[in-house]
């Protein structure tokens, strides 16, 4: 039988770009926004209950009740992407690699594979309890706050072989395989922090999304009245036993709640993309200092379109909250601090402006370069200085902090101050809640391509290429901390 | 409301007698009376210490939230040890750059008690900066900085900022490789201020390289200029307490009656010294219910004073100080690594490109010090309850969270050099 596995060993790895690439980024990428929902919502459930049991507010509590009764679907559906994605695209198609990457990551893995036993213990039990543990608060709270922290560390340790394969050789200490190493990885702390705070945002979004769905749906029949006044519209229709008007009082009901539960759950998208600006430019600096080839790809290689695209979708998701600001505040009878929010908008939109032109017009630096047009478009190149990273993108980059932090304070300090009545947003401030999730759900698949495309040649950097999964044996380039860029 | 002792300068009324009971001189103990007692009184007679012992010891404070409260003494009870572990060290220390090293290297090796002092001042000053950042942020949480207490925030912070310039310029003088290193890259920080940096730079250094004339400057500095004018600034800060008296937070100020007009009415007719705060909104110029510093607060404030004096001791014996080679401007193998508290600092200057880290030390990280200072002309609503002040608490959310942030970042990078 030892021929069997002789015959196996050596050679190229079957297999085309639709299966080896394409197909392994689909499964990858679905995988992660159902793992990253779950992840995230489960922090706003335990804020929410939190929230309930201190304020006594039952919308929290059936906030917490709706997320956790969506686990047991997504969790389901993930789940099956997820052993799809481990037993036939990572054993089946790209079985060297990852054989080979899990023997000197193997405790990492095990690890992973705990913290599922612990999820699936305590995201089923909270789900079948929810109700029956209503009895028990602290006990719901604290099994909710363990699963948090159980996924917390899945995530982790994700991360840990995440970064393990973007920035592998720790400087100056060729023991990459020591454990200690590949947790203190340079980008694995930047990375960990951009997703910890990427899957409350994601999470956020997608239930402002569905509440801004749900309000719309309980606000149809005042919209079509308010289309057409002198039109027939069909009289609401009684419920069994319910009279007209208890059904207008819950249909009113419904869009209160909705309207609150897309304005909570897109504050968490709207303030920690804020923070996702400055945790992203760190991340992308490791990346640059530890593994430079990667950081050049993403930056003037092919993908630096697409980056482009991020930064696109990051103004077009701030202008999208800014606008449901405006709009809210404006529904709510407050016409100062909606102008200043309408200013906040327009200044927003003339940097997203600003900040979408490109730094040439072709598809990649290297291109230029290589065709002696690296020069600006007045002397007969394609460069365009003002859309240069440095310091005109950054500079963007922190405008749009600034604008956003500014309108933030605005909305909620004119909310504190004279409290918003539930259920009076106006249709299209919902719209733009649906926009908002949609535009987050681009920028997470954008940046999954971006990161998985980033190391291209190779799966693991300098160690195992894409093309047939071919393992180096040449060491890791050993650049000096001095001679590394600091700057582009 | 506790019953109070009337403060005999506000009410006008003849001061009472040292003998009276609850006065310093009622709790001498009856067998020493006789000629102490006569000298304590003769020294009253004369100084006056009692009235002054009386005013401090039987000032109102809130009741609630004590414990908190404790940060501030804390402080000034870890400075004073910076101070009497300072003067020990004094008596070795040679500010020399040849005998600079030397001269520690004895306190370590030779002086019975001299590493121990050496580790306790420098836990000291770690434990002040992370004590003092504390006692920052609790005073930003409860908005004890709002009118009319805005001195007393604006003090507090340059106190901060001094701390912070003691703690730098007292690493510079061991004169080992780290200290050299540290002074190397400090000094040269002020070079890239346009115009006037490479002027600076060479006042500090007293030249354009570091030697003799820079160890001594920075010795100067940490025992003299520095500490004068932090002992101004803790004069001033424990004068503007006395003066507007304790905030506490916004718990002290809750009002329980169906008519809370009338409760704060009732509040500010019965006030005990210091309070009614002058010049505060009514709602916020008495707590709802004080108790004397004497002894209540002061017993939390020396236990928690006690607890961290003892964490100094324990971790400036097991722990002590780090000592490295002597200080070698020719090594090209050493790489200095900052101070854990200005880890932040040091890595968002790698986050700067080389061109901007002028930039990045002087309009980011000054534009956030002059925010910091300024807050309490920059938040002047009345509102105290954070989340009622999300224009501020949303800014200090992240500058705290990008501190954290960045000083995570610095020692992973400096676990990777």
């Amino acid at each position: 039988m030892p021929h069997l596995f002789l015959a196996l060993t050596p050679g190229p790895v079957p297999g085309t770009v639709i299966t080896n690439t394409v197909m392994v980024g689909c499964v990858a990428l679905l995988h992660v926004l159902f793992a990253t929902y779950l992840i995230g919502s489960t922090s706003i459930v335990a804020v929410s209950e939190v929230v309930s049991m201190v304020n006594h507010d039952p919308r929290h509590e059936r906030l917490a009740r709706g997320i956790v009764h969506s686990w047991a679907y997504l969790f389901g559906t993930g789940a099956a992407i997820a052993i799809f994605f481990v037993i036939f695209v990572l054993v089946g198609m790209w079985g060297r690699f990852f054989v080979t990457f899990s023997q000197f990551t193997f405790w990492v893995w095990f690890f992973e594979a705990l913290t599922f036993v612990g999820e699936i213990v305590l995201l089923y039990a909270l789900y079948a309890n929810w109700d029956r543990l209503g009895e028990y608060r602290m006990a719901r709270l604290g099994m909710t706050i363990l699963l948090n922290v159980d996924q917390w560390f899945q995530m982790f340790f994700i991360d840990v072989i995440a970064s393990q394969m973007l920035t592998p050789v720790v400087q100056g200490k060729p023991d990459n395989t020591s454990y200690l190493l590949q947790f203190l990885n340079p980008t694995n702390l930047p990375l960990t922090i951009h997703r910890t705070f990427g899957n409350v945002a994601w999470a956020g979004a997608v239930i402002a999304l569905t509440a801004g769905f749900r309000y719309l749906r309980a606000t149809r029949r005042e919209e079509a009245m308010a289309l057409a006044p002198n039109t027939h519209v069909e009289p609401v229709r009684a419920l069994g036993a319910m009279p007209d008007g208890e059904l207008v009082r819950e249909r009113n009901r419904e869009a209160a709640y909705w309207d609150w539960a897309g304005q909570y759950a897109m504050l968490f998208t709207f303030v920690l993309t804020i923070f996702q600006i400055w945790v992203g430019y760190t991340y992308a600096k490791e990346i640059q200092l530890h593994s430079l080839d990667s950081w050049y790809q993403m930056m003037y290689g092919w993908i630096s379109n697409i980056f482009l695209g991020q930064f696109a979708g990051l103004g077009l998701l701030f202008m999208a909250g800014v606008a449901y600001f405006w709009r809210r505040i404006k529904a709510a009878g407050q016409p100062r601090p909606a102008r200043r929010l309408q200013l906040a908008l327009i200044v927003l939109f003339l940097l997203w402006l600003f900040g979408l032109q490109p730094a040439w017009w072709a598809g990649s630096y290297p291109d230029i370069v290589a065709a002696h047009l690296a020069k600006p478009f007045w002397d007969g190149g394609v460069e365009d200085p003002l859309g240069f990273f440095f310091p005109w993108k950054v500079m963007v980059l922190i405008g749009e902090m600034l604008v956003t932090l500014f309108a933030l304070g605005t909305f909620l300090r004119a909310r504190q101050r004279t409290p918003m009545i539930m259920g009076q947003a106006s249709r299209g401030s919902q719209r733009l809640l649906i926009a908002l999730g949609v535009i987050t759900c681009l920028m997470m698949l954008i940046m999954g391509i971006i990161r998985e495309s980033s190391r291209s040649p190779y799966l693991v950097n300098y160690s195992i290429q894409i093309n047939h999964q071919v393992i180096l044996q040449k060491p890791a380039p050993n650049i000096p901390l001095t001679q590394r860029p600091i700057g582009p | 409301m506790s019953q109070r002792t009337v403060d005999p300068e506000r009410s006008g009324a003849a001061p009472t007698e040292p003998e009276d009971e609850g006065d310093l001189i009622g709790l001498v103990p009856q067998q020493v009376v006789g000629p102490v007692r006569q000298g304590v009184a003769w020294l009253d007679d004369r100084a006056g210490f009692s009235h002054l012992l009386h005013r401090v010891l039987y000032e109102a404070v809130p009741r609630q939230g004590g414990w908190a409260y404790t940060l501030g003494s804390a402080t000034l009870v870890l400075i004073l040890i910076q101070f009497f572990s300072g003067i020990f060290l004094l008596l070795d220390y040679v500010p020399s750059v040849s005998q600079a090293y030397s001269s520690l290297d004895f306190l370590k090796t030779s002086d019975p008690f001299g590493a121990w002092m050496r580790g306790i001042h420098l836990w000291g000053s770690y434990t002040l900066m992370f004590i003092i950042g504390a006692h920052a942020l609790r005073t930003f949480i409860s908005a004890s900085y709002k009118k009319p207490r805005e001195l007393n925030w604006v003090t507090g912070v340059f106190l901060f900022f001094i701390v912070l310039g003691m703690a730098i310029t007292g690493a510079m003088l061991p004169w080992d490789q780290a200290s050299y290193w540290t002074t190397t890259v400090v000094t040269n920080i002020p070079h890239y201020i346009p115009g006037i940096g490479n002027g600076i730079r060479t006042l500090w250094r007293g030249g354009n390289f570091v030697g003799q004339a820079t160890l001594t400057r920075s010795f100067a500095l940490h025992i003299w200029v520095l500490p004068v004018i932090l002992l101004g600034l803790i004069g001033a800060h424990i004068h503007l307490l006395w003066r507007h008296g304790e905030h506490g937070s916004w718990v002290n100020y809750r009002t329980r009656s169906a008519d809370p007009g009338g409760e704060i009415a009732e509040r500010l007719r019965n006030a005990a010294a210091p309070y009614p705060t002058r010049g505060s909104d009514p709602v916020y110029s008495v707590p709802s219910d004080t108790v004397d510093f004497f002894p209540t607060q002061l017993f939390k404030d020396t236990v928690v004073s006690a607890v961290l004096v003892i964490f100094i001791g324990v971790m400036g014996l097991i722990s002590g100080a780090p000592l490295d080679g002597p200080a070698n401007a020719a090594t090209l193998t050493y790489v200095p690594t900052p101070e854990w508290f200005y880890l932040p600092l040091d890595q968002l200057l790698v986050f700067f490109p080389l061109g901007l880290v002028g930039f990045g030390v002087f309009v980011v990280v000054g534009i956030a010090a002059t925010l910091v200072i300024a807050l309490p002309f920059i938040d002047r609503s009345p509102e105290r309850h954070p989340i009622r002040r999300p224009d501020v608490l949303i800014p200090a959310l992240f500058l705290i969270g990008s501190v954290i942030y960045l000083a995570m970042l610095g020692v992973n990078r400096l676990y990777n050099l």
